[in-house]
């Protein structure tokens, strides 16, 4: 079954398309990335599966119930963070544990929920007075109430130090090991790098990427790259490693030449390459989620422009 | 059920509110003054025959009559816009509730934050009054909290209803504070400008009877009503009723519809109606 389906989803806000006849299926059990730059339709996405927002057109479906007419169902089931959400400053942060118990009927220990996410010395204060970490584990803590089969997380790691975003993703993953479905939206690439299954990526209200990130590399000319510092660049040494089988782009920089590598052995290529001209020196650099990001936002740019 | 946690919640939350009790400060520190002025000289204030408890409760009603409109301001305007501005409203209706539970959660608990306010205010109020005056009559006092608590849980669900037509709390506190001038301020004027332009730009010598009900549109005004009607003998003794609009169209022949009780009528619409449209308004948001 599938955690989230989105069928067709269209969001016009007056004149702007926020988003653009999406279709994206979210499989149990996964660890699902939501990446895009800013603007992207990530949030009015994710408002949609939470029914904050209505659809212009098109449907989602969560957990097998309707987001629109079953969202109580979807809800009871679900742990969300949500993005630019804000915390009650005059209620503590047990006060704010239990009511989200008592809404979902569940019986933990709210206690031991605030000590999962480490801020169980800070119970009885004020959330008012937390730094934004706090608030940010605070609204985790609240997430993981009644051991949801779905956690919708929007930016999660926003306002966490290096350590916090690592406990964050340690959480995620427990969670996703107790059977339970992460969707998690993010423009830091190395979150989702570390810690996802598979990733979308949208750009503009559409979607322009579905895999897992080796699909994504292997899917862009991207996979991998080597630097290999050649004697002599003759006019055809650059027209001849091109043609070389596997071989993407082949770009002359810096003194060296900047190769891209794709399906085929790296050692292949480069005793291709030395066969050509010789090979002093070398180095090899696998392409992060981050230039994959790059280059489909982009290229969808020109693309359009 | 999820209405009552949210309520509860929300009470817990606006109870500590500052300007709520600064609100009730002030109404204490007027009641308490006023009273004792009254008590002082009730000739000045229309009591030749020397104070009464049935006269300080009605001098209290004209006092309650605005406090509550302005205290149910101070209390409900953020109620949904300032959640909404703020971003809270997200982690409220990610729980398996729904956005009437919402709506009425607020309303409820609002009231109760409102009420429990106005509570310890008469108490302190009235107690005052009646150890000067040396008697209280309980079951006056039990029937005015009645109605004055009812009204207060009008209010609550006015302002309530109004912050919920908008996501900006600077839009919502428009909304309220328009509310309350064109209601309340301005309402005695406006049925007689209607009357005005109804009759031809002139103004006849007997008022039409319709006239009461425009009046009682006027959420105090159908307040003080509703406290003539459930204390009628209270309000005779002191000739409360004299400055009730339904004494302005005596000298007419009256029709049915002019009695005191109209004024629970209009309470009920201004608890039914703006209910109504708020949750219209809010379940159809994009948040």
């Amino acid at each position: 079954m599938a955690a989230i389906e989105i069928s067709n989803l269209t969001k016009q806000f007056g004149d702007v398309v926020a988003v653009d006849d999406l279709n994206l299926r979210v499989e149990s059990g996964e660890i699902f990335g939501f990446l895009g730059p800013n603007g992207a339709g990530k949030s009015t996405t994710i408002d949609i599966i939470l029914d904050f927002i209505r659809p212009t057109e098109g449907t989602v479906s969560v957990l097998g119930y309707d987001a629109q007419t079953e969202g109580q169902a979807v809800r009871q089931r679900t742990g969300v963070l949500p993005d630019a959400y804000h915390v009650y400053d005059r209620l503590t942060g047990r006060q704010h544990v239990e009511f989200i118990l008592e809404m979902k009927n569940a019986d933990e220990d709210a206690m031991g929920l605030l000590d999962r996410v480490g801020i169980v010395e800070a119970a009885d204060r004020k959330a008012g007075g937390y730094s934004k970490g706090m608030r940010q584990r605070l609204v985790l803590a609240m997430a993981l109430v009644g051991d949801p089969d779905l956690l919708v997380l929007d930016e999660p790691s926003t306002g966490l130090d290096p350590n916090g975003a690592r406990e964050m993703r340690d959480i995620i993953r427990e969670e996703n090991d107790r059977g339970t479905t992460v969707f998690f939206s993010s423009h830091v690439m190395e979150q989702v790098e570390a810690v996802c299954d598979r990733v979308a990526i949208i750009d503009r209200g559409q979607l322009v990427a579905v895999d897992t990130i080796d699909g994504l590399r292997d899917a862009t000319q991207t996979g991998e790259t080597l630097y290999v510092y050649v004697t002599d660049f003759g006019d055809d040494v650059t027209a001849r490693v091109a043609k070389l089988d596997g071989v993407g782009d082949v770009v002359q920089e810096d003194g060296r030449l900047r190769v891209t590598v794709d399906g085929v052995s790296k050692f292949a290529v480069l005793h291709s390459i030395d066969e050509i001209v010789a090979v002093q020196d070398f180095s090899v650099v696998e392409s992060s989620l981050e230039d994959l990001f790059v280059k489909y936002t982009n290229d969808e740019q020109e693309v359009r422009a | 059920m999820t209405w009552f946690v949210v309520a509860k919640k929300d009470f817990r939350d606006a109870v500590q509110s500052r300007a709520l009790w600064a609100l009730v400060a002030v109404f204490v520190v007027v009641s308490m003054g006023s009273a004792y002025a009254y008590i002082s000289v009730p000739e000045l204030f229309g009591e030749p025959g020397g104070a009464t408890f049935a006269g300080l409760l009605f001098f209290t009603v004209g006092l309650t009559g605005l406090f509550v409109p302005l205290a149910a301001i101070v209390v409900c305007y953020k109620s949904l816009a300032g959640e909404r501005e703020l971003g809270s409203i997200k982690l409220l209706l990610s729980l398996p509730t729904t956005r009437l539970n919402v709506f009425a959660g607020k309303v409820v608990g609002r009231a109760t934050v409102l009420a429990f306010g106005l509570g310890i205010g008469l108490l302190v109020g009235l107690g005052f009054g009646s150890v000067l005056i040396g008697d209280v009559q309980l079951l006056v006092v039990l029937l005015f909290l009645l109605v004055t608590m009812g009204f207060a849980a009008v209010y609550a669900s006015i302002v309530v209803g109004l912050s919920a037509m908008t996501g900006s709390t600077s839009r919502a506190t428009t909304y309220a504070l328009g509310f309350f001038v064109v209601f309340e301020l301005l309402w005695d004027v406006v049925p007689m400008g209607l009357l005005y332009v109804v009759e031809g730009f002139t103004l006849p010598s007997e008022l039409p009877d319709w006239m009461f009900l425009a009046t009682q549109v006027a959420p105090s005004a159908a307040y003080f009503s509703s406290i003539v009607a459930v204390l009628p003998e209270a309000a005779e003794s002191v000739g409360a009723a004299a400055s009730t609009p339904e004494a302005a169209v005596e000298t007419t022949q009256t029709a049915a519809y002019v009695t005191p009780e109209v004024g629970f009528v209009f309470l009920g619409l201004w608890l039914v109606v703006p209910f109504a449209l708020g949750y219209a308004r809010f379940n159809a948001a994009d948040l």
